[in-house]
């Protein structure tokens, strides 16, 4: 599903010497994996999920996803690829304020090829799949956290894709929430056979994940099950 | 699709996008209420010239001189009858001729009396100042020839002598005491551009005025000739033509005065059409600018609105927009609101013109072309000041984009 071969970033500022963001990653996800990314940071953790969201293209390596190599694409074919293959889930939500719960799910729709009669009956699918169906019509500041952060899953979901990104999904929340939400992110994996990766800084987050990638500086120091990275990373 | 999400986004800034599209509803209202006033006036001089006749030349006598005063234009007798009946025969760009003898008196009927403007005139003078009867006939030739005491009036000596409802047709009036029977009433004419009441009149034949009313010293002078040329072309030929064949007739040796006047009344409004030709042009070019200015507001909000939603179009871009989905979005934004402005525009430059034109009694043209110039103006307007703002959104970078606070 997602293969990355020695990714490289390099931000050039303004002529002053290149800042290093990421210095060669390798890994491999399979489809239906849960998977957190977890560092402090400055890890390279955002810079990696930008390339691995196609929001950004490496310096160096080579990103397959589903085969398709998406370093090599321009920025219209990045964006066809997130509108066919990748869901984001942000830490703030990013909901369109002063549109509905169920316009801001269709929000992905807009931009593919589904027929417009179609949208509607898929976002509110994708509404019931997260469990606020009755909630369609609210604006995001008529809805608790827990709750915009469920639209924004079900915007993640709506365009059915086969990989699902998560930028600290939970920092926003509260414990209580924060477990719902990561319930429900076990509960897709499990039921949809969804990849999906999360970036938390959190190891009580990384711990309901199957696998954890931790970074540091830019390298990946550690891949494997929960348990033996968090106990090597505290060690 | 790009279209329904632009109108969403101005819908839910309804407000601010009512006092973006205001700068052009006004420029574009400015533009049409100014043009059509401006033609309105040119009409309105236009209709002036229009009434005064088709085609008409004026020649009056010359000034007298006496001890070295020189009188005004027309109070020397060197105008005759025999010069009039000779320029409708001799000059062959004429199409008819009448001349005038004109004085002030006093006319009586029943109890009432009235002064108004008595006018000798042979039988063509409808015909030249196109000047039609309402009810009745005009004064014939043999009427003049045998200075029957037979009289057309005007519209406001009828309303002043007669009672509503009373038949003038038949009634005899006396005019300085001379008794004359109506035989026709003219339409209504309605003012000159200087403001007397062409209305207010008497008309007698020639003859009669000259023999039976005025009593005057010496016979056949006229204060006042009116001549038609053929067509408007034919205006200066006729000019020409009337000019000689008068120097002949009075024996002008080369190098001195005429003695008299000839002039096309297209002369005397050249200089007012000028003006409003003038006008028109000044009012448009001011309402250009508003409509500019206009436009530019369109940027100005439209540049705030690509920052303020910076995060919305970071949101968009990651969940699939391309550069020009985002682009054709402010795009499509742009020309909503200069579209919308300019049909509202329109709609306010029509009103307001119609308005200005009741108030100021012009006849107001809207002419299609003017609506059709600002609201095309506008959509122009729409693109032109939309593309900045629309590439600015449509090059920012999702992951900054994302961020933006």
């Amino acid at each position: 599903m997602i293969d990355a071969r020695g990714l490289e970033k390099t931000y050039a500022l303004n002529g002053e010497t290149p800042v290093a963001a990421l210095r060669g990653v390798s890994f491999g996800i399979a489809a239906g994996e849960l998977v957190a990314i977890m560092g402090a940071s400055g890890s390279g953790k955002s810079t990696l999920l930008n390339l691995l969201g196609c929001l950004d293209r490496p310096t160096a390596g080579a990103y397959l996803l589903d085969g398709v190599d998406a370093g090599r694409l321009d920025a219209d074919g990045r964006a066809e690829l997130r509108n066919a293959k990748i869901g984001f889930v942000f830490q703030s939500f990013n909901l369109l304020p002063r549109t509905s719960a169920v316009e801001n799910v269709e929000l992905p729709l807009v931009y593919g090829h589904l027929p417009t009669a179609e949208h509607r009956a898929r976002a509110e699918a994708a509404l019931r799949a997260v469990g606020i169906a009755e909630l369609a019509g609210r604006l995001p500041p008529q809805l608790s956290g827990g709750q915009q952060q469920r639209v924004a899953i079900a915007r993640a979901l709506v365009a059915r894709p086969r990989l699902v990104l998560a930028d600290e999904p939970t920092g926003n929340l509260d414990t209580a929430t924060s477990a719902d939400i990561l319930r429900l992110l076990r509960t897709l994996n499990a039921s949809e056979h969804l990849t999906i990766v999360v970036v938390t800084h959190d190891p009580d987050v990384a711990r309901q994940m199957d696998r954890v990638l931790l970074m540091r500086d830019g390298r990946l120091v550690a891949d494997g099950s929960p348990a033996s990275v968090l106990a090597g990373s505290a060690a | 699709m790009t279209v329904r999400t632009a109108l969403g986004a101005l819908a839910r800034n309804l407000t601010r996008s009512g006092l973006t599209a205001l700068g052009v509803v006004i420029g574009v209202a400015a533009l049409i209420a100014m043009v059509s006033v401006g033609q309105g006036a040119d009409a309105a001089v236009r209709r002036q010239l229009a009434s005064l006749g088709t085609n008409v030349i004026m020649v009056y006598p010359g000034t007298t001189t006496v001890g070295g005063v020189r009188s005004g234009a027309g109070t020397a007798a060197t105008l005759s009858v025999a010069d009039g009946i000779a320029i409708g025969k001799e000059c062959p760009s004429v199409a008819a001729v009448t001349w005038l003898k004109r004085d002030v008196a006093q006319v009586t009927y029943g109890n009432q009396n009235w002064s108004t403007a008595l006018q000798g005139s042979n039988a063509s003078f409808p015909l030249v100042r196109d000047w039609p009867l309402a009810r009745g006939r005009f004064l014939t030739d043999s009427e003049d020839v045998s200075a029957a005491k037979v009289a057309v009036v005007g519209q406001t000596l009828v309303d002043a002598l007669f009672a509503p409802g009373e038949d003038p047709l038949g009634a005899t009036i006396r005019v300085r005491n001379v008794p004359f029977r109506i035989i026709g009433i003219m339409v209504r004419k309605g003012r000159t551009s200087w403001g007397s009441d062409q209305d207010d009149v008497v008309m007698v034949p020639f003859n009669t005025a000259e023999r039976r009313v005025l009593g005057s010293p010496i016979l056949g002078t006229v204060n006042q000739m009116l001549v038609s040329a053929k067509s408007p072309g034919a205006i200066d030929d006729a000019i020409e033509e009337i000019t000689l064949l008068l120097r002949a007739r009075h024996r002008v040796p080369e190098g001195e005065e005429d003695g008299f006047t000839v002039r096309g009344m297209t002369e005397m409004f050249e200089t007012s059409l000028m003006a409003s030709g003038v006008m028109t042009n000044l009012l448009a070019a001011i309402a250009s600018i508003s409509l500019l200015v206009g436009g530019i507001g369109i940027m100005n909000i439209l540049l705030v609105s690509v920052a303020e939603r910076t995060r919305e179009i970071g949101i968009r871009l990651a969940v699939g927009a391309k550069a020009r989905h985002i682009l054709l979005q402010f795009l499509v934004e742009s020309m909503v609101l200069s579209l919308a402005g300019g049909l509202l525009g329109a709609l306010l430059g029509v009103g307001a013109a119609t308005l200005i034109g009741r108030l100021a009694g012009w006849p107001i043209l809207v002419s299609p072309a003017a609506v059709a110039l600002a609201l095309g103006f506008a959509g122009v307007l729409g693109i032109v000041f939309g593309v900045y703002p629309a590439r600015r959104a449509a090059r920012l970078d999702p992951i900054l984009a994302l961020r933006h606070e």
